[in-house]
């Protein structure tokens, strides 16, 4: 697409026209997909709110198709599921014309198998428009439940949740928690409506106390640990902690990193991890500190903390 | 022939003065404004008359002497794979 041509298309256009591009695609090799957040939002669920990127989730068996017609697409992968965010539930792909593409395979809060949740959200969808362009997007329930999920991991996630939740009425909050019931989706959903304690005693608690209210980075991985519903799971975790993020590093630099960047950050975030644990375990040895093991590890605010956990992408 | 419809696999975006419309998923984007904006729209409205009919009550002006312009303007967006033919 020639330069002059590319700067007069509104960003809002050139977004839409992506969305329904994605679906023709999805199309032609017969992907299930759905359309989620921006502009693809009920507006009975409040204000649409464009975005900049893409967001569609996939049917988990149908992803290594797209995400080959993407490539063939000239899509690249911007950003990969490991190194997107903790929650590793989105892939990245940005191509020159079309902007970013965000392609989730789970939804952060959502506890059951990525593809019983796409198979639950498939159910009862319904169809938007995009440039004319016929896209499934989830039951209005189903929405609901999404943007309470994504408003978990928002700065003052209440807030969201709350007007969301005004917006339904009561055969929609029934159907909307009978849905979070089906996705065990309990903890987050509660996280966003400022209802968490609720749910102190299950494994996810300390992740979504993190996200939804800030903490450390070490806490965040504490959480993330607990939270890993298999014991594989928290080995992968466990070993990975260290690792240089090397795709995020590249974007911050704009450029890929060399080993001597790539070295540095390695010993940055190794410091910045025992510092965290140092002030944790002085924390601990206080007299009068509270030593139950819940306390011991809640986070602290953002605000107080100097190096706060980064918010999950997408 | 007297009526047309986006093609298929084309995205179509009626926006303020401007109507975008691409071949998707391949692009580009085209931006069809001014008096390209009022030939598409005439040429997809279900409207009595011809194209140029329809077009010319838009910018008042005489059907017999856009004609020519609005046809060969048709004729390129269909070559271009923007506009196909529709049923009368």
């Amino acid at each position: 697409m020639p330069a002059e041509v590319v700067e007069r298309i509104p960003p809002g256009v050139r977004l839409e026209m992506s969305r329904a591009g994605v679906q023709i695609m999805a199309n032609r090799i017969g992907v299930r997909l759905l359309h989620i957040k921006g502009a693809m939002t009920d507006p009975a669920l409040g204000p649409r709110i464009e975005g900049t990127d893409v967001d569609v989730m996939v049917d988990p068996a149908d992803i290594p198709r797209l995400h080959r017609a993407l490539l063939a697409g000239s899509w690249t992968v911007y950003s990969t599921f490991r190194n997107n965010s903790s929650f590793e539930h989105a892939q990245t792909y940005f191509h020159p014309d079309w902007g970013h593409l965000d392609l989730h395979r789970r939804f952060p809060g959502i506890r059951i198998a990525d593809d019983r949740a796409f198979a639950l959200l498939w159910a009862g969808h319904g169809v938007s428009s995009a440039a004319g362009v016929p896209c499934a997007v989830p039951s209005f329930a189903a929405q609901a439940v999404l943007l309470t999920l994504n408003a978990a991991r928002a700065a003052f996630p209440g807030s969201a949740a709350e007007r969301i939740w005004d917006a339904l009425d009561g055969p929609a909050r029934k159907d909307c928690l009978a849905l979070v019931e089906r996705l065990d989706a309990q903890v987050a959903f509660a996280a966003a409506r400022g209802d968490l304690e609720r749910y102190a005693h299950r494994r996810e608690y300390l992740l979504w106390k993190v996200t939804s209210q800030g903490g450390t980075r070490t806490q965040d991985w504490l959480g993330r640990v607990r939270a890993a519903p298999t014991l594989g799971a928290r080995a992968r975790l466990v070993l990975r902690a260290p690792l240089v993020n090397t795709e995020r590093l590249g974007h911050k630099l704009g450029h890929a990193p060399g080993a001597a960047e790539i070295a540095r950050e390695f010993v940055v975030r190794t410091s910045r991890g025992a510092r965290e644990l140092g002030r944790a375990a002085v924390a601990r040895m206080r007299p009068g500190a509270d030593r139950s093991r819940r306390t011991a590890s809640a986070p602290v605010s953002a605000a107080a903390d100097p190096e706060p956990a980064e918010r999950g992408g997408g | 022939m007297t009526r047309y419809r986006p093609a298929p696999e084309v995205g179509v975006i009626d926006q303020d003065d401007a109507v975008y419309v691409a071949r998707l998923p391949e692009g580009p984007v085209v931006v069809l404004a001014g008096t390209a904006a009022v030939v598409w729209r005439a040429a997809c409205d279900p409207g009595e008359g011809t194209v140029a009919d329809r077009a010319a009550r838009s910018v008042d002006q005489d059907s017999t002497t856009i004609a020519p312009a609005v046809d060969g303007f048709l004729a390129d967006l269909v070559e271009r794979g923007l506009l196909a033919p529709g049923a009368d």
